[in-house]
């Protein structure tokens, strides 16, 4: 199997500050692989990177296994975008605007456009300024998915959305993946949309992607243990540690939030005589805050 | 019949479906015959990845629960008596597990689970 | 692609191509009107002259008319992309140096446009008069240079306004460094004039905005 998007010690700076540093994304073809992070992370440059509407300093871009930017053009040819923000004439009608952007894809299909305006309820008389904020997302979803791309790359297609027009959009995209098996790559801050769709993730944290699973290992592998008595240092966990705290509140004790965690590893507590009262799943959105606090004490131990 | 499909939950999703779809057949719910809603329709309907319900019918139709046909759909076969007996005893033994396991975490001794699973069951029945 | 680019051009620039048709049309027949009027066919050496010189004088006309054009068709060419800030261009799988021909080439096609109405009002201007022998109409000359004088505002004008705003902004401050150098060094008597040195070669042959200075007649000698 292999990857829709993959990039190599990827470097993007911008002034002074590294804004984008030693990046390996991977992207399964055929995956619905969901890039995380806070703002300002870096998902948006990253995905301009991909784009080629901005230039890295090092590293390599590949996409649809063509090299990014030297073959630019024919990945694009493949590639549905939905910006941040809509990037379209605001004065073109929907028709206009639909007629334009059908002209430089072969593989547009019309049919589909209609079909896709029809669920979606949009007016194709209707001038693009004059659409509601959901209307707009949904627009620019029908202008990527009319395309049939082999690769959908959507940033943040849902923020600002209302629940309801969430649902449609992301609805859309499934079905279209169901019909076409394309690739999507959607950066989000909204975990929970994430955690049901994606089977692959992403979490890149202040230029840096900080982890690389598959959705099922990132929230089996995360747990929170509820542990007494342990001593202040203990040798070799079988598990990797990422945070280790007191309890607040009533109930006493440490909690530790681990990952790779397994049933078996009881022994290892018991072993240094300390006590395993309690073991919590944390949910994607909890393993995600995690992951970022442990990744973000780290660095300046590790040099990075 | 999947509005109970957790997404925050551990359990992958699609052990989440092909469970709910088991015990189903198991309780006679679904019928021999009966045909599973595309893996186009379901993935939609509940806005998951298309893989992951192709996976749920795979993982079922490995177990003789389901059979996918090509071009026709997913359609549930017929079970064994003895087959669906143990899946039900399967299913309880994971519901008790799971009450027990916190039962622990609360601190109740067997008794007072006992004494609290007959005042409900016999809630039930009156 | 270039039927869409074009269209879109069009659609951006119809409000002012409009009345530059008209008015490419009508300048040369206006130019002329005096000539039919009676009493002014005296066709003496001075009255020749007079004509001649009135004919010139309709000059800076054409040429604000060629720059006013190709200034309209040049910022329709790029209106489109700069509302969405060129993000939308950049994501279409065409190669950049192929989308800004297309662009070019649109904004000259529909130059073509008021060219042709500017050729067919100086015929018209030249079949509706008499002249003597010593004089001698050039309309095709004329349009000719009308047609070069567009073309060279508008390729500026396109090249000005497919960069960003910083860009324009870099030329504007280059015209504008230009102004204040004059004026320091004409107040300090300098007896330096940079202005006029740049003004004079860009604007005499071989420089590129002669076409707008050299004289334009529609009837010469």
């Amino acid at each position: 199997m292999s990857n829709a998007i993959e990039t190599r010690g990827l470097e993007y700076r911008i002034g002074r500050s590294f804004e984008i540093r030693d990046l390996a994304l991977n992207v399964p073809e055929g995956s619905i692989y969901g890039f995380l992070g806070p703002n300002g992370a870096g998902k948006t440059t990253t995905i301009q990177l991909l784009l080629a509407m901005r230039r890295a300093r090092a590293g390599s871009i590949t996409v649809l296994g063509k090299r990014v930017p030297q073959e630019i053009t024919a990945v694009l040819s493949r590639t549905g975008y939905v910006p941040e923000r809509p990037h379209v004439d605001p004065s073109l009608k929907i028709d206009e605007a639909l007629r334009f952007h059908a002209a430089f894809y072969r593989s547009w299909d019309d049919k589909e456009g209609e079909r896709l305006l029809a669920q979606f309820d949009l007016d194709r008389s209707r001038r693009i300024k004059r659409l509601s904020k959901g209307e707009t997302g949904k627009f620019l979803m029908v202008l990527a998915l009319a395309q049939r791309p082999d690769l959908l790359l959507l940033d943040e297609p849902t923020d600002g959305l209302d629940p309801v027009v969430r649902r449609e959009v992301m609805t859309a995209v499934v079905d279209y993946v169901s019909q076409r098996g394309a690739t999507v790559f959607i950066s989000s801050h909204l975990v929970h949309e994430v955690e049901r769709m994606c089977n692959w993730i992403g979490v890149m944290d202040k230029g840096r992607l900080v982890s690389e699973m598959t959705t099922d290992s990132f929230k089996s592998g995360i747990k929170r243990l509820r542990v007494t008595g342990a001593p202040q240092s203990m040798a070799d966990p079988p598990f990797v540690l990422l945070s280790r705290q007191p309890s607040e509140g009533v109930i006493e004790g440490e909690l530790w939030v681990v990952r790779g965690w397994q049933a078996p590893m009881r022994d290892y507590f018991e072993s240094a005589g300390a006590r395993l009262t309690e073991v919590t799943d944390l949910d994607l959105e909890d393993g995600f805050v995690e992951l970022l606090r442990t990744s973000r004490s780290r660095q300046p131990l590790e040099g990075r | 019949m999947f509005s109970q499909l957790d997404s925050r939950s551990p359990v992958p999703l699609y052990d989440q479906i092909a469970t709910r779809i088991r015990v189903a057949v198991a309780a006679g719910e679904l019928q021999p015959g009966t045909a599973l809603p595309s893996v186009r329709q379901l993935a939609a309907r509940l806005r998951i990845n298309p893989a992951t319900v192709v996976q749920a019918y795979r993982d079922l139709e490995a177990e003789g629960f389901v059979e996918m046909r090509q071009g026709a759909g997913t359609f549930v076969q017929e079970v064994a008596q003895d087959r669906r007996s143990s899946e039900r005893a399967r299913q309880a033994r994971r519901l008790v597990r799971e009450l027990v396991n916190e039962a622990a975490r609360l601190g109740l001794d067997t008794d007072e689970i006992m004494e609290a699973v007959r005042t409900e069951l016999g809630a039930k029945r009156s | 692609m270039f039927r869409v680019i074009l269209q879109s051009h069009w659609n951006w620039s119809k409000l002012l191509l409009g009345p530059g048709v008209v008015a490419a049309f009508a300048l040369p027949i206006l130019s002329v009107q005096q000539i039919n009027e009676p009493g002014y066919a005296d066709w003496s050496p001075w009255g020749t002259a007079g004509l001649l010189r009135d004919v010139e004088s309709w000059g800076i006309w054409y040429a604000a008319l060629a720059a006013g054009l190709g200034l309209a068709i040049a910022t329709s060419a790029w209106g489109s992309d700069h509302r969405g800030g060129h993000v939308y261009a950049l994501s279409l799988p065409v190669e950049r140096w192929r989308y800004v021909l297309f662009r070019y080439a649109s904004g000259a096609v529909l130059l073509g446009v008021p060219i042709l109405s500017f050729w067919l009002g100086a015929l018209l201007a030249i079949a509706s008069i008499d002249l003597p022998d010593s004089l001698h109409a050039y309309p095709t000359e004329l349009a000719v240079r009308f047609a070069l004088a567009s073309l060279v505002a508008f390729t500026v004008f396109f090249a000005i306004s497919a960069g960003t705003m910083r860009t324009a902004g870099y030329i504007l401050a280059v015209i504008g460094g230009l102004l204040v150098a004059q004026l320091l060094l004409a107040t300090a008597g300098a007896g330096v004039d940079p202005l006029e040195y740049v003004v004079d070669r860009l604007t005499s042959w071989p420089g590129p905005f002669e076409v707008f200075t050299g004289r334009w007649m529609l009837i010469d000698v």
